[in-house]
Parts: structure tokens; sequence; C-alpha cells
């Protein structure tokens, strides 16, 4: 009964309902309508305005103002011919390059003597023991590039093999670093270690003058005693 | 009452009473209800209105009317569409007498004050008139404006309306044109598309010319220094595509001004380009002998004439200024723009030949183009003899536009195929003018050499822009009023061995200088002009200087037998 009797006025209430939902999207609905038309105004409006700015820009820029300055300040000419050009090529051509030595470090000859120009080179890194490296850094660099030398090997293959090979074929930095501890007993004792023995056959015969090198490393008592060791090969050479 | 007796029957008059009653009830229900009715169906009525309204209606805020972007006069743009008219809103103030509410004396000595164009006696006069309405200025600059507006009078009428604008101002004055006070187009494009330019379907998209600004500018300014050099009163210059037959540029002085034509001269305003007719002589000749060429009469550049010192026909002599005196080639008569020369290939050619050929260039018509200001040539017409045949061969006797002869020069290099001249773009939305055939295909491929010679090693060489193969044929005429004035002109094509842009200039009663010794003809005054155009605006047109490229000279250099001085 109670239901029935408040049928009425529920079916009024969903009307007014579903009415004022209806009326409010058709209230939304208008409103954003509404701002799009503003939007559309103001791009209106924006665009009349850019219009409006472009006149004035081109009528002050004006290609007759523009030449007027030309003549009077700027002063540029029409390109004559020559200064066309045809390609990548041309356009080279007319590019000097900058003069620059193509290498930074002076070249050194297998046959040259050594010079004392070395010393200052290996000074820089040691700066106490200025002469003794730079003789042996020179004589290294030249066994290692010259061809003269396999005869010579031949020799003294004796000597040779008492001392590393490795050291002697990559230069001074390896040779301090490996065969500092091995050649540091042999240089004591003149005889050779047999590990080294194998290794050597092809490199490092210029070590021929054994006694000289070991001075030269007595002399330099302040160097650790695996330079004295590369020393004697470097300096043998000589 | 009476005593309750039961009454059988009422009385008749109360019966009638009762009856009267029910009568007056009903009819009292009856208007009740309409009246009910009516008011419900307007208070209905003014609910669905606006349930309506709540549904489909606008919105309060709603601002109309300015979506419309379309201007009230077509733009006209160049046709790399920079903007050359363009229509905007300017202010204009008026003044309505009858709304002036304070002292009009005190206000009319104000007004003299901020727009001293008129006294103060007769801004009062206008005050004082029956008149509704003055205006007082259009275009006025916004600081009057505000100061106009800061004097508070409700009698002055400050509004926008729209107005023709040209941003480039002198730049293509001639070929623009111009509107009238009520925006009307009176020269020019704007006479010619008023039409188009004012028709509300059309007017949203601009109007786009074959005008090209930066080249109109160049030669523009080219011309004018070479008016300025050489005092001439007057100067006109085309620059053309030869193949669609599009005018990059077109130009007329002395300059006008479309922002206030009205304030330039008559003389400025007439357009020499194409409106103006002159004898513009032996830029006739390379036609003469092109027509000889395809009627069979001249058969090789070899081929040779009697030129005398000077050749007497029909009762007259025709001189030449560098005579040679002996047998010469056709080759040696173009270079040295020998009259006795082609006088005698025109006299082969014969007066109907020629003046068909003439016809089909369109010499003999107004020149075809869509401006409106276009002149009328003069020819011989029916005295068209045996001495006007032979003077027409040279240009004499005959004016015409320069846009004629640019148009002519533009059939003889493009492949023999004549083209009326447009100010229009050619693209997909307007294609290139029909053309027809006036010479074949060889002669135009034999002229190309000839008019090159003549700018290496003829009159012409002050014209050599280097690198651009330019060719071409220089020309004096003297007026006819006065023999000691002359018109010069030169003709140009560039690049020569394969021709694409024909130049044409002219300069009206250039004097004598001391740079040029004297002398006033076309070789020393329109020649270095035309070198100094071709190069500054052949790069911009993307022509590729080139010194090591000559179109082929083997056909004409042979026939060079001795060099005149």
């Amino acid at each position: 009964m109670s239901a029935r009797g408040f049928k009425s006025v529920f079916m009024v209430g969903a009307i007014a309902g579903t009415a004022l939902s209806c009326y409010l999207v058709s209230l939304r609905v208008a409103s954003e309508r509404a701002a799009l038309e503003s939007v559309e105004n103001k791009i209106v409006l924006a665009q009349r305005d850019i219009r409006l700015l472009n006149t004035e820009i081109g009528t002050r820029g004006r290609l007759a103002q523009l030449e007027r300055w030309n003549v009077k300040v700027i002063r540029l000419s029409a390109p004559s011919a020559d200064q066309f050009v045809d390609s990548s090529f041309q356009l080279a051509t007319l590019v000097k390059p900058e003069a620059k030595p193509a290498i930074e470090a002076p070249l050194v000859y297998a046959a040259a003597p050594a010079p004392a120009r070395r010393e200052p080179v290996l000074t820089n890194d040691d700066g106490s023991a200025t002469a003794a490296p730079a003789a042996r850094s020179a004589g290294e660099m030249m066994h290692v590039a010259g061809y003269v030398k396999p005869a010579r090997p031949a020799r003294m293959d004796p000597r040779v093999e008492a001392e590393p090979v490795a050291a002697a074929a990559k230069g001074p930095v390896k040779a301090a670093a490996k065969p500092a501890p091995i050649a540091a007993k042999p240089a004591a004792k003149p005889k050779t270690a047999p590990a080294t023995k194998a290794v050597k056959s092809a490199t490092a015969d210029p070590l021929g003058p054994l006694p000289a090198a070991k001075g030269k490393a007595k002399g330099s008592g302040g160097a650790s005693g695996a330079r004295p060791t590369s020393t004697t090969k470097d300096s043998g050479s000589h | 009452m009476n005593a309750p007796t039961p009454a059988l029957v009422a009385r008749p008059e109360r019966l009638r009473l009762v009856g009267q009653r029910r009568q007056i009830l009903a009819l009292m229900h009856q208007r009740l209800m309409i009246g009910m009715l009516i008011y419900g169906a307007v208070v209905g009525f003014i609910v669905l209105r606006l349930v309506y309204l709540a549904a489909f209606g606008d919105h309060a805020g709603r601002k109309g009317g300015a979506l419309d972007l379309a201007p009230e006069r077509g733009d006209v743009v160049d046709r790399d569409g920079n903007s050359l008219a363009v229509t905007i809103d300017a202010w204009t103030i008026g003044i309505q007498p009858a709304q002036v509410i304070g002292d009009k004396f005190a206000l009319a000595q104000k007004l003299e004050r901020l727009m001293p164009e008129r006294d103060a006696a007769t801004y009062f006069a206008m005050l004082r008139s029956k008149r509704k309405f003055y205006y007082l200025r259009r275009r006025a600059a916004p600081g009057l404006v505000d100061a106009i507006n800061a004097l508070g009078e409700p009698g002055m009428a400050l509004s926008r309306e729209p107005d023709r604008l040209y941003p480039q101002t002198a730049l293509a004055a001639h070929v623009l044109g111009y509107t009238d006070v009520d925006g009307k187009g009176s020269a020019g494009i704007e006479r010619a598309f008023e039409d188009r330019l004012s028709d509300p379907a059309q007017r949203g998209t601009p109007l786009k010319l074959s005008i090209s600004s930066p080249i109109q500018q160049a030669l523009e300014h080219e011309l004018q220094a070479a008016v300025n050099q050489f005092s001439a009163v007057g100067a006109a210059g085309i620059i053309m595509n030869i193949h669609t037959g599009e005018i990059l540029a077109m130009t007329s002085l002395p300059q006008l001004n479309p922002n206030a034509a009205g304030n330039g001269t008559a003389e400025a305003r007439f357009n020499r380009a194409t409106l103006g007719v002159y004898e513009l002589g032996s830029t006739f000749k390379p036609f003469t002998v092109a027509m000889a060429m395809d009627a069979g009469v001249v058969k090789s550049m070899g081929q040779m004439y009697n030129c005398p010192e000077a050749l007497h026909v029909a009762g007259r002599t025709i001189n030449d200024t560098h005579p040679f005196g002996r047998a010469c080639s056709v080759a040696e008569i173009m270079a040295e723009s020998s009259n006795i020369g082609t006088a005698q290939i025109a006299m082969q050619l014969g007066s109907a030949r020629q003046q068909a050929f003439l016809k089909k260039m369109g010499f003999l018509d107004k020149v075809q183009v869509e401006l409106r200001e276009r002149g009328r040539t003069l020819t011989p017409g029916k005295n068209w003899n045996l001495i006007e045949t032979l003077t027409v061969g040279y240009g004499h006797g005959i004016a015409v536009t320069p846009l004629h002869l640019a148009s002519g020069y533009a059939a003889l290099f493009n492949g023999g195929i004549f083209r009326p001249a447009t100010l229009l773009k050619v693209d997909a939305g307007h294609k290139a003018g029909p053309g027809h055939r006036v010479f074949s295909e060889d002669t135009s491929y034999k002229m190309r050499s000839l008019l090159r010679l003549v700018v290496t090693h003829g009159t012409g060489r002050k014209a050599d822009a280097p690198g651009y193969r330019v060719g071409g044929k220089t020309g004096t005429a003297e007026k006819y009023h006065n023999r000691s004035l002359k018109v010069t002109s030169f003709a140009g094509v560039f690049p020569m061995e394969e021709p694409r842009f024909v130049i044409v200039a002219m300069l009206d009663e250039p004097k004598a200088t001391a740079e040029t010794f004297g002398f006033s003809t076309a070789g020393w005054n329109v020649a270095p002009l035309i070198s100094r155009t071709v190069s500054r605006i052949a790069p911009m047109l993307g022509v590729r200087p080139d010194k090591k490229r000559e179109p082929n000279m083997a056909e004409v250099l042979p026939h060079l037998h001795e060099k005149a001085e």
C-alpha cells in the first residue's frame, strides 16, 4: 500500500531528476560551445593582429628601404661570376691548409748516430738521472728500427741469449717492469739465466759491449735495480 | 418566508430565476475556463520557450561578427607570397557639427593645433555649418586619434574604415595601380581585377602576381640610377620569362607612390611600359633578320650585302652611324647595327611578309596583357610602301610599347612561339596563355649566336655581364619632334645558349655625360645598366654564371670579316 501510495511521488521525482539532468547536460554543452566560440574569436583577433603586424614589418622593412641602407651603409654588390664555385673540390682549392707538421715526434733514422737531443726528452720523466736514460733510449730506438743489425746477432749469439729478449723488443718501459727482477740477479753474476735463453733468439744483439753498460749502471746509483739492467743492454749497443 | 407548504409546483417566476442563474453560472464557468486556458497557454508558451532556449538557445555572452577574416578587398601578393597591396582598418577622423556641445571656437583652435592642414577659421566655419558630416582626415596616425579622443568632444567622429595600403610603396607601382577614395581600383591590377578583388567569394584568397619583388626592386634601382646619371625624363624596364610569358618585373619611371597616387604628377602615373609607344629603333633588326631567315631570304649568316656609305631608296637616304663602305655579311650588319644592310634585307623580305610577321607577333595591335593601360601602336597603316618597309625593318616608322618588344623577343628566342604576356603567376590555377608559332625553331636557334655576337663583338659590348651569356641588341631612335632627343633601348636575352629570360630597358631622352664621351646612344647608357641588372638578378633567377659556356658561335664568327671601328 505504502509503496503504491508513493509511486506517483517517485514518478514525479524521477521525471524531475531526469529533466534536471538533461537540462544540466544542455547547459554544459552550451557553455562549452560558448567557450569554443570565444577561443575562435581570439584566434581570429590574433590573426588580424598578425596581419597588421606583418604589414607593419613589411612596410618598415620594404625593399626600397633595405636598398637605401645598402647603398648608404652596407654597400653590398652583386657577386661576380668568379665568386661562384662549381664543386666542393674547387672550393677546397681556394682554402690553403694550415701549415702543420704531420708528425709531432722527430723522426729518427736507423742509421743516424745517437744525438745529444735525446737527453731532454727523457729528463722530463726522471729529473735526476738525465744523462744515463738518454743514452739508453736512443740506442734502443735505433735497434728496434734498424734492419742493419741482424748481421751482428749471428756473431754475438752467446751474449744475446744471456739477456731478456722481451724487454729489448718492446722498449724501456717493459724492460723496467719484467726483466728487472730477473736481471737484477744475473747482473751480479755473469752467468745467463736458463729461462731467458729460449725467448731471446731474435732480438737485442746490440748488447755486445757489456762492461761499458755496467759502468754506466753503477754511475746511476740512484736508479732502481731494474734500470741498471736495462741500461746495460742499451748502452751495450754502442 | 411562508409556512412550509409542500410546493408541488414551483412558481413560474422562481423557476425562471433558477434557470437564469444556471445559465449565468454556466456562462461564468465558460468564461473562467477560457481565461484560464489562455493564461495557461501563455504560461505554457513561455515555459516551452524557456526550455527551448535552455536546450538549444545561444549563450548569453556570445559575440558574433568577428569571425569574418576576409578583407574588404582582396590582397595582392607577389609570386613568393609577399604582400604588395593589403587592406587594413585605418582610423578616420570626421566631425558632426550638430553634435558638438562645447565651445565651438575653442574646439576650432584645438583642431588647428592638432591638424594644421586647415586653419582655425575653416574649422570654425565647418562647425557652424548645417552639414551633417565632414571628413577631416583619412588614414590618421594613432597618436593623432588619441589626441582627438582626449578632447572629449562627442561631435568628433572617430571610426575605422578599410583602407588600401601598399607596403612596398613605390615597388611595382605601375603594375599594381591604385584605388580611389572609395576603394575602387582606378589603375593597374587594381583596375583590371576590380571584380575579382571585390568579389566576396574570392577576396579571401590573395591575387598572386607573376612579379618577383627582389627582381622588381633590382630593376627599379638600376633603372633609377641610370635615369639620375643620364638625366633622362623617364624610363621603362621589363623582365620576362620567355617560356611562360610571365612578367617578373615591370617598371616605369618616374616613380609613383600608390599610397598617395593623387600627389604624383600625371607623368609619374603614366605607365611607359605598356601605355607609352616609342620608336624603338635598332632593337627591331633581329626581327627583320629572323623574318628573312624564316622566309628563306637570308640563308646563312655569311650572306653578303652591298653596304655603301649611304643608301638612296625612293627619294630617301638611309645612313649608318658606322658605315661599312664595302660588302658586309649578315653577322656584320647585326654586330654593327647597320641600317643600310637591314634595309636591304627588309626590301628582299617585302612589305606583305613583314606585315604578316608583325601581325603574328601582335605588334600591330594593342599589347596583350591583363592591364587596361595599353597603348595603341603606331604603324604606317595603309601607307605601308617600300620606304616604310625599309624603315620598319630597322625600327623606325613604327611605334610600339616596350612590352611589345619584350613579348616579341620572347617569341623569337623561346623556339619561335608567341605567347601573350601575363601578370599572374603561371601555375596550376592559371595556365600560360595559348601560343602560336611565329618563327621556326631553327631560326630561333640561329638567332642566339647572332645576338650574342652583338654583345661580344658589336655595339652592345657594355651590356655583357661576365659569365651570364647576355645576348641582345641596342636601339637608339630619335624623337620625331626633336632629332637631338633620343629614346635608347636594349632588348636582351640570357643565358644565351639556353635562353630563359628577356630583359628590356628603355631610357627616355638620356643626355650625354663626360663618362660616355659625349655619346648618348644605347651602347653607352642602357647597355651598362643591363650588365649591372643582369649580374644582380641572374643568381636570383637560378642562372649560374659560367665563363666557359657560350652559345654555338661557329655560325657567325667566321663571317666577321673586318673589325669596323
